[in-house]
């Protein structure tokens, strides 16, 4: 089942199909230095690359930030960024 | 070899010893400044060893070589371009996998390396023991197991550099990708070898492949075919993989790391959860994590005022002494009062008022970031800071500016972004010092009631929510978002935190006092020269008929903007007494708008200086400007609100 990674509970864990950027074609890039892939290649030089198990630590209330656990190493990931990353789980 | 003299930049992920390994090999011979024409600090530094000279560049903490950051740029073109003869790659032996990510990239740019693999007993900790001779055979590098903190393989890291360097600095390793990727790559750098680039034939290849801006656009420039090439072949295997090509290679390179991490680690993790381990669940609880943060933080602003009050007065009282000394030695005349009253009032100011909170302020938040603290209260209130359009590091600066709003500004640098620098620049002006702090706790607090003080505090942070949407709603560009590693807590090292804050006070004192000393010396020479009366005689129309305060206030606001708390100390002199209730037409109501003005109405000059520093003229005056008009209108309506009343 493909899902949102924060559709996850807390302590499940997931592995990535794809990462979902931007908001289609007329959307406004943002002028400067690699907006254009932006935050999809900020994502998976943190090692969130499609094909990688990611586990849901916990997430902070009131639709905080989440707290992964990927390659070893904990993330924080702004909730608005971690709705975008797509996760196959296994139900 | 030659040479005497060479370049060696430390480079790696952000929190792995770095500047720790650099404090080592250098001392204190170090220079700390910024990047030409960037915001983002270098720290350089000399040492001696064998008869060499080396000059240590310590390159900012990063997660990879794209154009996500100013950063990432600064250190690929620093590597490619000015061609150090060494780096060294500091590598967190405890996140083995994420760092050999960084490696592969710095393998990439063919540069001589070596690397010191740090912090091998927290990773042992973990239950991570790692095979560094294999490690050093897979990657064709040098690899030297380093605990910076107690200084254990330092010395054999910089033998190893100066002999890597005696024997000329070999390319390490070429990692290969997959087949289909591997055969593009090499067709690509064929034709990539004709045109003249300062970066390597095939890690441009690799670049353009990955759709990375800055080498698109400099190739296009010179031979656009490649590109088209280029854009070809990504096509290509973007068909075979079904993921952009970008996506691919970022993955395989990761693929890569994780191969190399997994065949020279062996763990076995530690059956019961470390202490560290407990220490992390209990600080990001969603309820006592939140509960340990407020005390913490609050018990910390209530040391820092309380100590900074104390030294404050203590380093006044220490000053004025001088000043019969001074008296006798340049008269009481017009010299005298400019040299007293000017020059060593500003350093008076400098010295007495600000230091004593900024120098805590700066330990307290070096010794939070080493050990790892910061990133979780980043984490905690990440969703507060989005209501004003900023994502969880931005608190970081923002608590600084409670203290002072230069280290405030100057701490802006860690966001990412230049628009989310900006912001957090804005919203961090508005925040009330301590210097605020003392006037509507001196003023308000004391003649009008502390309710009335703690209304205008809570009055600020609206008024900080209210403009930090605005802003973030004027401002063009996408909003980000909070994407950080929370590395594991640790003992903060304790060398490493003093240095940074003496490094940083240096900063300030270099970039501020010579402001706060020609600004004192230009009020005192309008107040020598008789100009203060016609001045606030002029001001009239906005203090007395929109504000509704004593003419002679425009006086005290004037001197505010030298540093906020003289409009308290202008206002005990000009009015003649401390005791204001005794002031005719100076009631609670004048007190609260007078403070309300204060508070709002102009960064001090000493933070006009970080904005300048740190954003150019355009951007700090338009705030400045912004600021004051603001104030005043605020000011006015809550003039004829409390009249109401």
């Amino acid at each position: 089942m493909e899902l949102r990674l924060t559709d996850l509970r807390d302590g499940e864990s997931g592995i990535i199909t794809s990462i979902k950027m931007g908001h289609g074609r007329g959307h406004r890039e943002h002028r400067g230095a690699g907006r254009r892939w932006g935050f999809r290649k900020r994502l998976e030089d943190m090692g969130l690359t499609p094909g990688t198990r990611v586990t849901v630590v916990k997430s902070a209330p009131f639709r905080g930030p989440l707290e992964v656990y990927v390659r070893g190493s904990r993330l924080a990931i702004g909730r608005r960024m971690a709705e975008r990353i797509f996760v196959e789980v296994k139900k | 070899m030659t040479k005497s003299k060479f370049i060696v930049v430390l480079a790696g992920n952000a929190n792995v010893g770095k500047s720790v390994i650099f404090n080592h090999l250098t001392g204190l011979h170090q220079h700390i400044g910024n990047w030409p024409g960037k915001t983002v600090g270098k720290a350089e530094g000399t040492l001696h060893f064998r008869g060499y000279t080396i000059d240590i560049i310590d390159l900012p903490g990063i997660y990879s070589l794209s154009t996500f950051s100013i950063e990432e740029l600064i250190s690929r073109e620093y590597i490619a371009v000015e061609t150090p003869d060494l780096v060294i790659n500091v590598v967190d032996a405890s996140v083995l996998e994420r760092n050999l990510f960084f490696t592969l990239q710095l393998m990439e740019l063919e540069a001589p390396m070596v690397i010191a693999l740090n912090q091998v007993d927290m990773a042992e900790k973990k239950g991570i023991e790692i095979n560094y001779k294999k490690l050093e055979k897979t990657l064709g590098v040098p690899v030297i197991p380093t605990v910076a903190i107690r200084g254990t393989g330092v010395y054999e890291l910089l033998q190893r550099c100066v002999e890597t360097i005696e024997k000329g600095g070999e390319k390490p390793s070429r990692m290969k990708y997959g087949e289909e990727i591997e055969k593009r790559i090499k067709g690509l750098s064929e034709i990539v070898k004709k045109v003249h680039y300062p970066y390597p034939a095939r890690w441009t290849a690799i670049k353009l492949l990955e759709k990375d801006e800055q080498v698109e656009r400099e190739i296009r420039e010179v031979k656009p075919e490649i590109v088209s090439a280029a854009e070809k072949f990504a096509e290509e295997i973007e068909e075979i993989h079904g993921h952009s090509c970008s996506t691919v290679i970022t993955s395989e390179r990761y693929e890569i790391a994780g191969y190399i991490a997994r065949e020279v680690q062996h763990v076995v993790p530690p059956i019961k959860p470390p202490m560290r381990e407990r220490l992390h669940a209990l600080t990001t609880h969603r309820i006592l994590g939140y509960l340990i943060m407020a005390v913490l933080l609050l018990s910390i602003f209530y040391s820092i005022f309380t100590f900074g009050d104390y030294t404050s007065g203590l380093l006044s009282d220490l000053f004025y002494c001088l000043e019969p000394i001074f008296e006798s030695i340049f008269g009481a005349g017009i010299a005298g009062e400019l040299i007293w009253g000017g020059i060593m009032g500003g350093i008076i100011a400098g010295v007495a008022i600000a230091l004593p909170y900024i120098i805590p302020f700066y330990l307290v938040l070096y010794f939070l970031e080493d050990s790892g603290y910061l990133s979780r209260i980043a984490f905690l209130l990440d969703n507060v800071m989005h209501m004003i359009g900023l994502h969880g590091k931005a608190f970081i600066p923002v608590m600084l500016s409670f203290g002072c709003n230069v280290p405030g500004c100057l701490g802006c640098r860690i966001m990412e972004t230049e628009r989310e620098r900006l912001l957090t620049a804005f919203v961090v002006t508005l925040v009330p010092c301590a210097a605020t702090t003392v006037i509507i706790l001196g003023l308000v607090g004391t003649f009008v009631g502390v309710q009335w003080a703690l209304a205008l505090y809570i009055i600020d942070l609206v008024i900080i929510f209210l403009l930090g949407r605005l802003a973030f709603k004027a401002l063009p560009g996408e909003p980000t978002a909070l994407m950080m590693e929370m590395h594991d807590y640790r003992v903060p090292h304790l060398q490493t935190v003093l240095r940074q804050t003496l490094f940083r006070l240096m900063e300030f004192i270099k970039m501020a006092f010579p402001l706060i000393i020609v600004g004192s010396l230009l009020i005192k020479l309008a107040e020598v020269m008789d100009l203060l009366n016609p001045i606030a005689s002029a001001l009239s129309p906005m203090t007395v008929t929109w504000l509704g305060l004593p003419a002679i206030t425009g006086i005290a606001l004037i001197f505010g903007v030298l540093r906020k708390e003289l409009t308290l100390i202008m206002l005990a002199t000009l009015f003649g007494t401390t005791n204001f209730a005794q002031v005719p037409n100076f009631g609670p109501v004048q007190m609260i708008v007078f403070t309300l003005v204060t508070m709002l109405y102009i960064p001090c000059i000493a933070t006009i200086a970080a904005l300048v520093r740190e954003f150019g003229w355009k951007k700090a005056l338009f705030i400045t400007v912004f600021e004051i008009v603001f104030a005043i209108l605020i000011g006015g309506i809550a003039f004829r609100l409390l009249m109401l009343a």
